[in-house]
């Protein structure tokens, strides 16, 4: 038995440490640590709610829009806020642009590095290469010129970000071609994160950490120059996941189809739903809210009231298996030992269940909640794979992967919808974007997606103030420790049975950490 | 080509395919950043020397959200990939690079074991819990911060968190958060140039311009080439308030402002104060460099500054949709009316001595300028 360590975990939000048994070339057992705690509940106490919007966007700086949403709402809960359309319809887009700059970020810069020899692309033919990108349906670029630039890098000694790398790691199984369309690709992503990142600043003054869905509705009004703004990024971006992102996927899935069959995790998935309709009933969501559990494919309706934390195995001495409305947070440390605590991430549970988040977990849900689109797109998918008539195989590292770069394309063409609808109303004349308030006491939460998961921000507010605040993350969801039961986290369970060629460089394990995108 | 017969920055960017109108194009946002004409671009094109091989460095994240790197991927011309393949040889960046675990602190290592680089640290710096609220690689983030700054060139502290603790630091500061500068003698690396950007996050855009100073300007050799003031902070880019700047200003002197969120007021573009703007205490150069490759910025986009660049900017600045406290007893409606612009220029330097401080504790009141007297227009 070999314990292999990856600390730091690279490619992800934060600082995560991943430990893994290894026996015969496979994962037996897991330990997923988180390594860092800042202290954000704390610092909210005492200041007010509409501070929390502000301030709660730094727990993370990728997906700020959903901690500033989660949030707003929370305080809207807690003050009995009701927001007008036109916010909403804000929001939706603002949301929906930080889904498409983030999918396409964790594939292209964070995850496909796992997957992709930048150094093999080198000895790609060009010509083959072209011919390659055209049978796959994927777009071209100046083949020959990425990869000029690629080898003057290479050849220059310094590799910079692609320093010690896992160029030609046995498990590295994709031709120098598609190597080097994944790296021309690698270079247009940048630009395209970029570009979906732009309409956030265009309605919320800059991203990360935007400025303007304040509790009430959001302090940006439509202008024609901004919206043509928007309009025009929008189309730019959704045509580059469907002619780009999405054929990529295709093309490089079947080289790993393998990964079909493990990284299973724990089975049980939670979305608390995103992106209201004009009901603002989270069940009528474009990604509605609902639970499966066990694996057996039906949803259910999932209960905040039953989500407790457990702290046995993480560095804080306040109570343990709280309900987040009423929950603490004092840190202790003490010392990292996989066998008592280990982690500054608390083990939350969905009655008493470790809960996998995600855009698996969402799409799983719209899908079995009959979402036509959705269902159409995965089913499309798993034909195209040779797997239809099969969703149950999307439980795996390569469903997770999938059902990220899926729903990215959902959300693109859903937001062109939302476009237009703001458009219709301010045409209308009716659109309102701000509710004002006075109330100043009450309890509330917000529920809602972070683009990796479900996201609910939970506070208390005494005249005025904030009396407690607390959130719980996608990430406290998935890199959870054991609980007070000894039961694993969801990333710490789909690590199980994970094949590791070589214990020094376990970049099979990253590929299962980065598959839920920490 | 081979590197020793490269002659300077222009030639080794060339080697990489950049062309002589990019390069043109990246000396005139330098320009545009450093508050310069765009016609000085051949100047600074003029002025570059040296670089016979990418400026190594190491990128460090300490307690943080990210939110600085992020942003820093949002960098326009250059953009991200140009920084990483053709400026610096960035050989460690936990959140973009391909290594992981000990061959990314292998990377490091050897790094720093080479010495001449520059330090780019995100995030603050984490003393709760014994340094254990961060730990990387077995180690606090403490002692991590310890190795990588002593040999550095120069240290670069990126985002409100590095420079000072940020959001971190906030009362009751529950897990000790820290500046890189605050314990710069404590862990032994005092000597060492630290250069700071706040913000939360960091605009990318000022990032691109030190790294231009480094390497066309020759900053590491002649660190007066940046001009820092007395915080470390780059005085082109934090020498004058927001509200200097900002393109409301106009309907401030006026004494027109939006009242309530969603009103005719924003569509209208007025000032922002009465809302709880804090750019007349706030000094960054957000109005002129905006934000996401000037998409816009806070203002423009009809949210109130809340001062993310100042020091213990959370503490200072909120709450941020309330008047700023301590400004003499103004009232915002009188503006422009009977006090006219002589209580106006009384906010100008209202953050003055919050900076200087740490703590907002009220501000003394500058004489007023000559452009403020003039009497104020109708609502």
């Amino acid at each position: 038995v070999a314990r292999a360590v990856i600390d730091p975990v690279t490619r992800i939000e934060g600082h995560l440490r991943v430990e893994v048994e290894v026996e015969s070339g496979v994962v037996t057992d897991a330990w997923v640590s988180g390594t860092l705690y800042r202290g954000m509940e704390t610092i909210l106490e005492g200041r007010a709610p509409a501070d929390a919007f502000y301030v709660s966007q730094r727990i993370c700086g990728v997906c700020p829009i959903s901690h500033g949403h989660a949030s707003t709402m929370a305080s809207e809960a807690a003050l009995g806020i009701q927001i007008p359309d036109g916010a909403r319809l804000v929001r939706n887009i603002i949301e929906g642009a930080e889904t498409l700059h983030s999918h396409i970020l964790w594939f292209y810069t964070l995850t496909a590095l796992d997957y992709v020899d930048v150094v093999s692309a080198l000895s790609a033919n060009i010509a083959d290469t072209y011919a390659l990108a055209e049978k796959a349906g994927t777009s071209t670029a100046d083949f020959g010129q990425v990869q000029k630039r690629i080898k003057t890098f290479v050849e220059g000694g310094q590799l910079s970000i692609f320093t010690n790398g896992y160029w030609g790691h046995s498990a590295m199984k994709l031709p120098a071609e598609l190597n080097l369309i994944a790296v021309a690709h690698y270079l247009e992503a940048l630009e395209m994160q970029a570009e979906a990142a732009q309409i956030i600043a265009l309605m919320g003054g800059k991203f990360p950490h935007f400025m303007t869905s304040l509790p009430g509705g959001t302090a940006w009004m439509p202008t024609e120059e901004k919206l043509g703004g928007i309009l025009f990024r929008w189309k730019r971006v959704r045509d580059w996941i469907a002619n780009t992102f999405i054929p990529d996927t295709l093309a490089i899935a079947p080289f790993y189809i393998e990964a079909a069959t493990y990284g299973k995790g724990c089975g049980n998935f939670l979305s608390w739903g995103c992106f209201d309709d004009a009901s603002f009933d989270p069940k009528k969501r474009a990604l509605p809210r609902g639970m499966i559990v066990g694996g057996k494919l039906e949803v259910l309706a999932p209960d905040v009231a039953q989500v407790k934390e457990y702290v046995e195995h993480a560095w804080y001495d306040s109570p343990t298996a709280l309900n987040p409305a009423q929950g603490k947070t004092h840190a202790k440390f003490t010392t990292y030992d996989t066998n008592d605590k280990y982690s500054w991430v608390k083990a939350p549970r969905l009655n008493e269940l470790p809960m996998e988040v995600g855009p698996l977990s969402r799409m799983l849900v719209a899908y079995l909640d009959g979402v036509p689109q959705v269902k159409e797109l995965i089913d499309t998918t798993l034909a195209a794979l040779g797997v239809a008539g099969k969703p149950e195989i999307l439980v795996s590292l390569l469903g997770r992967i999938a059902a990220r770069n899926l729903e990215t394309l959902y959300v693109a063409d859903e937001m062109g919808k939302w476009i237009m609808e703001l458009v219709a109303a301010i045409k209308g004349g009716e659109a309102k974007f701000f509710t004002e308030s006075t109330a100043t006491d009450g309890d509330g939460a917000g529920l809602w997606e972070a683009p990796r998961g479900a996201l609910g921000h939970f506070i208390s507010v005494k005249g005025g103030k904030i009396a407690n605040y607390q959130a719980v993350t996608p990430s406290t969801w998935d890199l959870s420790p054991r609980d007070a039961a000894g039961v694993r986290g969801p990333m710490e369970e789909a690590l199980i049975g994970c094949p590791i060629a070589d214990v020094e460089k376990p970049l099979e394990a990253l590929r299962i950490v980065h598959s839920f995108d920490p | 080509m081979a590197q020793e017969t490269r002659e300077g920055i222009y030639d080794l960017l060339a080697a990489r395919g950049v062309s002589r109108r990019d390069f043109l194009k990246y000396c005139g946002s330098v320009a545009a950043m450093l508050g310069l004409s765009e016609m000085a671009a051949p100047a600074i094109a003029a002025a570059v020397e040296g670089g016979a091989k990418l400026q190594p460095a190491v990128w460090l994240d300490l307690g943080l959200c990210t939110g600085c790197t992020e942003s820093t991927a949002q960098a326009g011309n250059p953009n991200v990939a140009d920084i990483v393949l053709d400026l610096l040889s960035i050989n460690y960046m936990e959140t973009i690079m391909a290594a992981a675990g000990n061959q990314a602190e292998e990377a490091k290592a050897k790094t720093i074991e080479e010495g001449g680089y520059i330090l780019i640290v995100e995030g603050t710096v984490m003393t709760g819990e014994a340094g254990n609220t961060l730990r990387i690689a077995g180690k606090t983030g403490m002692e991590v911060l310890k190795e990588a700054a002593s040999k550095a060139a120069a240290i670069v502290a990126v985002g409100s968190c590095a420079v000072d603790g940020g959001w971190v630091r906030a009362n009751p500061n529950p897990a000790g958060g820290k500046g890189v500068k605050d314990v710069a003698a404590e862990l032994g690396f005092d000597k060492v140039p630290i250069i700071n950007l706040p913000t939360c996050p960091v605009n990318p855009e000022w990032i691109v311009a030190v790294v231009i100073d480094v390497l066309m300007l020759g900053a590491l050799e002649n660190l007066a080439v940046l001009n820092l003031d007395e915080l470390g902070r780059p005085k082109l880019i934090f020498g004058q308030t927001i509200h200097d700047n900002c393109p409301r200003r106009g309907h401030f002197e006026n004494g027109e402002f939006v009242k309530a969120f969603g009103t005719v007021e924003e569509v209208k573009q007025f000032c922002l104060y009465e809302v709880g703007c804090k750019g007349p205490q706030t000094f960054t150069n957000c109005p002129k460099v905006r934000w996401n490759r000037k998409a816009s910025w806070c203002v423009e986009s009809g949210s109130p500054c809340i001062g993310c660049g100042n020091l213990n900017w959370v503490d200072n600045d909120a709450p941020f949709l309330k008047r700023m406290p301590n400004v003499g007893g103004v009232r915002p409606e009188t503006i422009g009316t009977v006090l006219g612009g002589a209580a106006a220029a009384g906010l100008l330097v209202h953050g003055v001595a919050s900076f200087s401080s740490g703590r907002a504790k009220g501000a003394p009141v500058e004489t007023s300028k000559a452009y403020d007297k003039k009497k104020g227009g109708d609502k």
